[in-house]
C-alpha cells in the first residue's frame, strides 16, 4: 500500500521537467498503441459485418452457376417463402440472445400449437378461435421459460431444453402421432396465400423484422435489452427492470414460434407433431451466424437478416441440385463455426 | 463543520446480522461540499455502513436523515431518488454501450411527438448533453461514442462519476474508486472528486489508499470493529496517525 514510504501528503506539483517529458512520451506511445488496436478492431468488425454479405453473394453465385432453375422468379419466391418461417422466429430469438438468453424450445412450441389447433378443430371449434387458443398456449410456454429462468436462476439453455421435451412429448401424446386435416375459413392464407404474387410468409417475416429492428435500434426498450445482456447488474442498478425484459422476450419468442406453427399447419393443411423438427437448430444457427453473441449485449438484426438469406439460398440450392439434406447440414455447420471463430477474433482484438 | 443542517446524517446506527454485530452506535454526518473519508481495516464495518447509507441494507436501529428529514430506504433505488448516488467498485457500466449510452442508461431522453411515444430515443440530445457534462467536469474522453469496454480503468471511473453527478446527486458515495487504477489515473480521479466538491456535492470516499484519503478529505472517519473510533480533521494528523487508529494501536496509547 506504500503507507510507510509516503509518510504524509505528497507534494503534487514538484514534477521535474525530465519526468514530465517522460510522461508525455509514455502517453504518446500508449496513444499510438491504442490507435493501432482500434484500427485492427475496426477491420475485424468490418469483416464480421460485411463478411456475411460476401458469403451471401458467393453462395448466390455458386447456385446460379450450378443450377439453371435457381435465378428464376418463382424459385426465388419459393425459397423466400420457405425461409421466412425460420426468419420469423430468428427475429425474436436474436433479441433474446442479445439479452444473453436462448430459447431452444421453439420447435416443441410449433408442434404443440399445431396439435392443439388440430385437436380443437377436430372437436368442431372454429379454426381462428382454435388458432387464438394455440397462441395462448405458446405464450404460456414462453412465460414458463421466462419465469423458471429468471426467478430460479436456471440457465435458459437448460430450461428451454426441458420445455422443448415437454412440449414435443405433449404434442405426440395429444395427437397420438396422427395428423389432422385442417381446411377452410381462409386459414390457408397464413401459409400459402399471396399478395401481388409474393407469398404471405414473406410479408410476415418482413413485418416482424422491421418491428424488431426498429425496437433494437431506435427505442429505449432496445437499449435496455442490450444493457440487460451486457451487464445485468448495471442494468438493474440503473432502474431498468431486466427480469421483466427477459420474461417478456421469452413470451414474444414463444409467440413467434406459435405463429410459425400456425403458418406451417396452414401450409401443410394439417396439424402434425413433427412440424417443428427442421426448425430446431436452424433458428439458433441463423442468429449466431448473423453475429449475435451468446454471451449477450451484442448482435444485430441486419446480421440475422443476411444469415436467414444465406440459409435460404443454401437450402433451396441444395434441393435444386438434389443434394442430400445431410450435406446441407454439413455446410451450415461449417458456416456457423466460421462465424463463431470470427466473433472470437474480434473479441480477442478488443482485449 | 458548519452548524447548518447536514446533508446526510446517521444517528446511532446499529446493524446486526443474527448474533453478529456489524455496526454499533454509528454517528455520521456529511455536509454539502465536503469530502469525508471512511477508512478502516477489512471487516471494520465500512461496507456495511455504505450499504446501510445507500439502502442496500436496513439498519437494525438508529436514524437516517437527509437535509434534516428522517428517511428509510428499502432499496438503493429509493436512496437514489433522494439524491444519494453510489459509484460501485465494479462501476456498473455496460461495456458494449458507449459513454453517452451509459450515462443515460435507464434514463434515456425520448423524442417529442408520436415517435417519442413509441419509445424512440433522442440520440442527438443525449449525445450533446453527455458532451456538456463531461466538459463541465473537465473529463477528457476522446468521444462520447466510444464504447466503455474499450476504455482505461480511470476513464471508466470518470464516466461512472460523471453519470452520478449528471443526475443531480447531492451525495456521492465512492467505493474504492482508485483501487484498480494506475497512479496517473488515480490522480485524475482525485482531481475530479475535488471538482465535484466545488459543485456543492457531499462526497463519501471509501478507500484503502490512505495518502490519497489524507490529501483529499476534509474529515476522515475511522471505523474499528463496527464503531467510529475517531474523526480526524484536515491538517491535524498525518498518515501514520491514521494507520495507528485503523489498527487500533492509537487506542492503547491513550
Amino acid at each position: 500500500m506504500g503507507v510507510t514510504e509516503m509518510g504524509g501528503s505528497l507534494p503534487v506539483n514538484e514534477v521535474t521537467t525530465a519526468e514530465a517529458a517522460f510522461e508525455v512520451e509514455e502517453e504518446q506511445r500508449s496513444l499510438e498503441m491504442e490507435r493501432r488496436l482500434a484500427r485492427r478492431r475496426r477491420f475485424l468488425q468490418r469483416v464480421q459485418q460485411q463478411g456475411l454479405g460476401l458469403v451471401l453473394i458467393i453462395v448466390v453465385c455458386i447456385m446460379w452457376a450450378s443450377s439453371p432453375y435457381f435465378m428464376n422468379r418463382y424459385n426465388l419466391l419459393t425459397a423466400a417463402s420457405v425461409v421466412s418461417i425460420l426468419g420469423i422466429m430468428a427475429v425474436t430469438e436474436t433479441l433474446l440472445v442479445i439479452a444473453a438468453e436462448i430459447d431452444i424450445s421453439i420447435g416443441g412450441v410449433m408442434a404443440l400449437v399445431s396439435v392443439v389447433v388440430g385437436l380443437l378443430v377436430g372437436h368442431g371449434l372454429n379454426i381462428w378461435l382454435a388458432a387464438a387458443i394455440g397462441m395462448v398456449v405458446a405464450a404460456l410456454v414462453g412465460a414458463i421459460n421466462g419465469i423458471i429462468t429468471v426467478f430460479f436462476k436456471i440457465n435458459s439453455l437448460v430450461t428451454t431444453l426441458g420445455t422443448f421435451s415437454i412440449a414435443t412429448g405433449l404434442a405426440y401424446v395429444l395427437s397420438g402421432t396422427t395428423t389432422v386435416p385442417i381446411v377452410g375459413h381462409g386459414f390457408g392464407f397464413l401459409g400459402s396465400g399471396n399478395i401481388f404474387s409474393i407469398p404471405s410468409t414473406v410479408y410476415f417475416f418482413v413485418a416482424i423484422w422491421l418491428v424488431g429492428a426498429f425496437i433494437a435500434r431506435f427505442t429505449t426498450l432496445g437499449r435496455h435489452i442490450y444493457a440487460t445482456g451486457d451487464n445485468i447488474d448495471a442494468a438493474d442498478r440503473s432502474g431498468i427492470r431486466p427480469n421483466k425484459i427477459r420474461i417478456g422476450l421469452f413470451v414474444f419468442n414463444s409467440l413467434a414460434a406459435g405463429f410459425a406453427g400456425l403458418v406451417v399447419t396452414s401450409e401443410l393443411v394439417s396439424s402434425a407433431p413433427q412440424i417443428g423438427d427442421p426448425y430446431l437448430l436452424a433458428v439458433v444457427t441463423a442468429v449466431i451466424l448473423g453475429g449475435s453473441s451468446l454471451t449477450g449485449g451484442r448482435g444485430r438484426l441486419s446480421g440475422t437478416l443476411l444469415a436467414v438469406a444465406i440459409l435460404g439460398v443454401v437450402q433451396n440450392g441444395f434441393a435444386l441440385l438434389e443434394f442430400s439434406s445431410y450435406l446441407q447440414n454439413l455446410v451450415t455447420g461449417c458456416l456457423l463455426i466460421l462465424a463463431v471463430l470470427v466473433d472470437q477474433f474480434v473479441r480477442r482484438a478488443e482485449q | 463543520m458548519s452548524n447548518a443542517t447536514p446533508l446526510l446524517e446517521a444517528r446511532n446506527i446499529s446493524k446486526a446480522y443474527g448474533n453478529v454485530t456489524a455496526l454499533t452506535g454509528i454517528d455520521f454526518r456529511l455536509d454539502a461540499g465536503e469530502i469525508v473519508g471512511l477508512v478502516g481495516d477489512n471487516g471494520a464495518g465500512k461496507s456495511t455502513l455504505v450499504k446501510t447509507l445507500c439502502g442496500a441494507h436496513q439498519p437494525t436501529s438508529g436514524q437516517l436523515l437527509i437535509e434534516g428529514h428522517e428517511v428509510t430506504f428499502s432499496s438503493p433505488k429509493e436512496s437514489r431518488e433522494r439524491g444519494i448516488e453510489v459509484v460501485y467498485q465494479d462501476l456498473a457500466l455496460a461495456n458494449e454501450l458507449s459513454v453517452a449510452e451509459n450515462i443515460f442508461l435507464g434514463r434515456e431522453m425520448k423524442r417529442s411527438g408520436l415517435l417519442g411515444r413509441l419509445g424512440t430515443m433522442d440520440r442527438k440530445a443525449m449525445h450533446a448533453s453527455a458532451v456538456a457534462t463531461l466538459h463541465s467536469l473537465a473529463i477528457e474522453i476522446k468521444s462520447v461514442d466510444a464504447r466503455c469496454g474499450m476504455m482505461s480503468g480511470g476513464q471508466r471511473q470518470a464516466v461512472a462519476v460523471a453519470r452520478a453527478i449528471m443526475w443531480g446527486s447531492k451525495v456521492l458515495l465512492l467505493d474504492e474508486p482508485t483501487a484498480a487504477l494506475a497512479v496517473a489515473e488515480s490522480d485524475k480521479i482525485a482531481g475530479l472528486v475535488s471538482g465535484v466538491k466545488d459543485k456543492g456535492v457531499g462526497v463519501i470516499l471509501v478507500s484503502h489508499n490512505l495518502p490519497q484519503v489524507h490529501e483529499l478529505c476534509d474529515r476522515v472517519v475511522v471505523l474499528l470493529r463496527g464503531r467510529v473510533v475517531t474523526e480526524l480533521r484536515r491538517g491535524e494528523y498525518n498518515v501514520d496517525d491514521m494507520v495507528s487508529w485503523i489498527t487500533g494501536t492509537a487506542l492503547h496509547k491513550k
